[in-house]
């Protein structure tokens, strides 16, 4: 089965063609590198994937459903989408903003101490997060990025702004996932950090797809 | 029924965030002091001249003072970049538009009652004399502004000129809440009995105008 199914996909801003016929799949279990220069249409794809942005063309499948069609909204749990912004609240704590985005899907309260244990937050907790250097900010929106267990995560450029350590960990929790049967599209444009990781690679150059790799 | 957990979890967001911060109910409550200070020094005090325009001055500075809340509503979540979470919320994104909807209403009735307080402070207007008709015009036409304002908050952050777009789009749109609401303020202060048209004509608005917002909201967070 593929997570990910697009077909002659297409997104327009105004005239530009963010993603020109874009044809590719995904299949389950795989972590895939989306590769390409800035521009390329990277986060445009993540985000038409994450049913952020409308396609203006051609067809989209995520998790077997249809992101804008009818089933698409209870899918959006089984989907953990973490952009190149944290997407947290500034005048919450680290704890409060798990919290709220635990109680929009639904999450037992104990995954959040479980990921604030396992991403080593527990001391910036109780910390409104606009008080938090970008690293631990970063950690953060990955927590929250996994609260509900996702069976597909989009990643936009999650290496930036981790220092060396939280790298390897990130990396690290990347082969977890990897080993439990799940799914990751990862965007980046020099994934040193992730070396080694990826069974497949996506290549975008101008919205277009130049080929897959596996 | 993951819509009413997705309600109360933006509602209870918002309430939290205007509570701690004090980002919009600061502002709203020092621009509506201020121009009624400047009013009440500016404008005859008869209190015989007071009761046909009292009504409609009221209703304009709580409009203009409301404007600057509803702006925040989600232009700060377009800033954090948080608007993806409501986005990505597991159901009808319409309950992500009732929770912010419901949150922006209860700010505007507090500044409603902040409002009508410095009225009686400055103006010597008397809200006692039928205060369960002004109690529910105050209700239905705050939380008129409240459903347009939040539907024309979330389009207008996607625009490149927020700050004008929502008032251009805004004061048009809500111009029946502000007649309505004028009138039947009006009359009771004056001790006349409201029409039921006027009531009906108001409450109608609101529904009408949620209905429409519950649903287009689905693609008015996407961009």
């Amino acid at each position: 089965m593929n997570v990910i199914e697009t077909r002659q996909l297409e997104k327009r801003f105004g005239t530009v063609r963010a993603l020109d016929r874009v044809s590719t799949t995904l299949p389950e279990g795989s972590t895939t590198l989306l590769r390409g220069p800035n521009g390329a249409g990277k986060t445009t794809l993540l985000r038409v994937l994450a049913a952020l942005t409308r396609p203006t063309g051609g067809e989209v499948r995520v998790l077997g459903v249809n992101p804008f069609g009818a089933d698409g909204a209870a899918q959006r749990s089984r989907l953990g989408y973490l952009g190149q912004e944290t997407a947290l609240y500034g005048e919450l704590t680290l704890q409060e903003n798990l919290e709220f985005y635990a109680r929009l899907h639904g999450v037992d309260p104990d995954r959040i101490e479980f990921l604030i244990h396992e991403l080593e937050l527990e001391g910036v907790a109780g910390r409104r997060v606009q008080t938090l250097s970008l690293g631990y900010r970063r950690r953060a929106g990955l927590a929250r990025a996994r609260l509900t267990d996702p069976s597909l995560l989009l990643l936009d450029e999650p290496w930036n702004g981790l220092d060396a350590e939280a790298s390897q960990q990130l990396t690290h929790w990347l082969e977890q996932h990897h080993k439990a049967g799940r799914s990751a599209l990862v965007a980046a444009h020099s994934p040193s950090a992730g070396t080694g990781l990826f069974d497949a690679e996506i290549r975008l150059e101008r919205g277009r797809l130049l080929g897959t790799e596996s | 029924m993951n819509g009413p957990r997705v309600f109360a979890a933006v509602l209870g967001k918002d309430l939290r965030l205007d509570l701690r911060s004090w980002d919009r109910l600061g502002p709203m409550a020092v621009f509506a002091a201020l121009v009624m200070v400047l009013l009440s020094t500016a404008l005859p005090t008869t209190s015989a001249a007071s009761p046909g325009w009292i009504p409609a001055l009221v209703w304009m500075v709580f409009l203009l003072t409301s404007l600057l809340g509803l702006g925040r509503s989600f232009q700060a979540e377009s800033e954090q970049g948080t608007i993806v979470l409501l986005t990505q919320a597991p159901c009808d994104r319409g309950w992500v538009f009732l929770g912010k909807a419901t949150a922006n209403w209860l700010a505007l009735l507090g500044v409603e009652l902040w409002t009508a307080f410095l009225c009686w402070v400055l103006l010597d207007v008397e809200w006692g004399v039928a205060w369960p008709e002004i109690l529910g015009v105050g209700l239905l036409g705050a939380l008129g502004l409240a459903v347009v304002g939040t539907l024309l908050s979330a389009l207008a952050c996607a625009a490149r000129f927020p700050v004008f777009l929502l008032p251009v789009l805004l004061f048009p749109l809500v111009l029946p809440v502000l007649v309505l609401a004028s009138r039947m303020t009006g009359e009771a202060l004056a001790g006349d009995q409201i029409a039921s048209a006027m009531w009906v004509g108001l409450a109608l608005y609101d529904w009408v105008f949620l209905l429409i917002a519950y649903f287009v909201f689905d693609y008015v967070l996407e961009d």
